[in-house]
């Protein structure tokens, strides 16, 4: 398959002649008046977070760290960021592995066909937006008329009917799910893609003709080998499970009680709802470094890519 | 590295069952209980078809999601339009471009790309307040632009690294500018990297819901935040969520489906799609 990606694009580069500054200035001009904007609200957001600002009416009286210390000392918040981190735990780790599990099942024993089919059918929910496979899922969990359960109940499992997300001990779990359920395709996709480079192909013909069973060049060739892709995804992942927002929002709003509750969702409850702007926007810059760490990596790796 | 050992076959079989009723099963659902009235999605039979093909709740649907379709329309066309416009120039610069220069805008974009909306959505809404923009589509438009463009950027980038040297540089012994050269050669060879990259930031807009809610009146109120609403209010009415929520994948879905090429090389350029 033809693959132009950011990961590989570093190859095909052949770096032109050094050009005057006013001919780049066209082009690079609308990014650069975007990228401003964004930064400098960027900017703003975390003087936002260092102000009084709590109400409608901007406040941006400098408060120092008070609404950080006040953030520190809130239940909520410490509830919060146990239940980001299963997300990031358990909403990466799996989805990542599973899908290299499938990558390589698919390059070693399947035809064409059910290749296509399989990369169709797993894939179109990345087309599909979380508030719409929040609200199928929403039913598929409805504990007494939804459909998982009266599927159990019909097989005569009753016993394994669940709560499923109205149970707060389970609920986030079964939100995670649903995260796994859409970002699976586009991992395959992506860790496919990073499978079939000639490199990686030479390295699983030799370890093969040494004799290696599937499962030795699986782990022993394809795993290190790999790490370019894995990164990708496992970013990719990291990233999107840190900003979850719609699937708390509309699967559980939080519920019940915290038990749903994530960052997002409470930076969007303390801003819009309860008016506490400063807090809020303290929140979104806890998101934010979080986020940040996450990208180091790859945005090293990523220029390294680019500019070689 | 194709191979047809027998455990290997009944491996592949196995998780191709498994992932046919993972991913198979909820639109089947959606599908049918969107078809029934409300007294069947009461009572328990609840994956076979209606008897009676309630065909009438896609029109009620219609009738509650349609303002909202028009506006994500719009919203989504226009942004997709400018993020590509802006995304072409932005990376041909950062494709052709060699300078220190070029290399700050880089590491920009790639941590841009990443930038989670809850940091710049506090400015945002005092920023689209105070201009009034907050009233009409360019509210939306404008914050999704500036969110979208370095995405977009970035993946035209990509695309137009593909494009072979030799073309620009005949264009220019021609005596072409580097723009004409840009619009007349290089955008032309990359026309599918356009295509892809429309095709992403466009389901990226339509499906957006974090600054849809926070950002929109009810005069701009998107098919996610009314696909949301519609799930709040109507608790009990599972058959009308489906149906609007079917309405509400629609669009992404079809493009998906019938341009689906572009849709993977569009994901596979990006690799950074958040």
């Amino acid at each position: 398959m033809h693959t132009v990606g950011v990961v590989r694009a570093g190859g095909a580069a052949r770096a032109g002649p050094r050009l005057p500054a006013l001919e780049a200035l066209p082009f690079a001009l609308p990014l650069l008046v975007f990228l401003v904007t964004l930064y400098g609200m960027l900017g703003w957001t975390l003087y936002v977070s260092l102000s009084e600002w709590s109400g409608t009416a901007p406040d941006y009286r400098f408060a120092g760290l008070r609404w950080y210390r006040l953030m520190w000392g809130l239940d909520r918040f410490w509830v919060d960021l146990g239940n980001n981190v299963r997300w990031l735990v358990l909403g990466v780790a799996p989805t990542a592995v599973f899908a290299l599990l499938l990558a390589y099942l698919l390059e070693i024993a399947s035809s064409r066909r059910l290749e296509a089919y399989l990369r169709t059918l797993i894939l179109y929910p990345a087309a599909m937006s979380f508030i719409a496979t929040g609200t199928i899922w929403s039913w598929m969990y409805q504990p007494d008329r939804g459909v998982l359960n009266t599927l159990v109940r019909a097989a005569g499992l009753g016993g394994l009917a669940s709560g499923y997300t109205t149970d707060p001990a389970t609920a986030t779990y079964w939100l995670i799910v649903i995260f796994v359920w859409q970002y699976f395709g586009m991992s395959v996709l992506l860790l496919q893609a990073s499978l079939r480079t000639t490199e990686l192909q030479e390295m699983v013909e030799a370890a093969r003709l040494d004799g290696a069973s599937h499962l030795r060049t699986l782990l022993q060739v394809i795993v290190p080998n790999v790490r370019g892709g894995v990164l990708v995804v496992v970013s990719l992942l990291l990233i999107s499970a840190l900003k979850v927002f719609d699937i708390v929002y509309v699967v559980t709003f939080g519920g019940p009680g915290y038990a749903t509750d994530v960052l997002a969702f409470f930076m969007f409850i303390a801003t819009f709802q309860q008016r506490l702007v400063a807090l809020g926007a303290g929140l979104a810059m806890v998101i934010f470094a979080l986020a940040f760490l996450v990208i180091i990596p790859y945005t090293v790796y990523a220029l390294r890519r680019w500019f070689e | 590295m194709r191979s047809s050992s027998a455990s290997l076959r009944v491996l592949a079989t196995l998780a191709t069952v498994g992932l046919s009723a993972a991913y198979l099963l909820p639109v089947y659902v959606m599908f049918v209980t969107s078809l029934k009235t409300p007294l069947e999605v009461t009572q328990r039979q609840y994956l076979l078809p209606s008897a009676d093909l309630q065909w009438e709740n896609y029109a009620t649907a219609l009738r509650l999601v349609w303002p909202s379709l028009v506006n994500s329309a719009v919203v989504a066309g226009t942004v997709t339009l400018l993020a590509v416009a802006s995304g072409g120039l932005g990376g041909y610069y950062l494709s052709r471009f060699r300078t220190r220069w070029s290399r700050l805008l880089f590491v920009l974009v790639a941590v841009a790309l990443y930038l989670p909306y809850q940091a710049v959505l506090i400015p945002l809404v005092q920023l689209v307040a105070a201009t009034r923009l907050a009233l009409t589509h360019w509210g939306l438009i404008l914050s999704y632009l500036i969110l979208n463009a370095p995405l977009a950027s970035l993946l035209m980038a990509t695309f137009f690294f593909s494009v072979p040297r030799e073309l620009e540089e005949s264009a220019e012994v021609d005596g072409a500018s580097r723009l004409q050269t840009f619009l007349r050669v290089t955008s032309m060879v990359a026309l599918p990297g356009y295509a892809s990259t429309a095709i992403l930031v466009f389901v990226q807009v339509w499906n957006e819901f974090l600054l849809a809610l926070t950002l929109s009146t009810p005069y701009t109120t998107t098919v996610q935040v009314k696909l949301a609403e519609i799930k709040g209010s109507y608790v009990a009415l599972y058959n009308l969520q489906m149906a609007a929520a079917l309405m509400t994948v629609l669009v992404p879905l079809g493009l998906f489906l019938a341009l689906g090429q572009y849709f993977i090389r569009g994901i596979l350029a990006g690799a950074l799609k958040g």
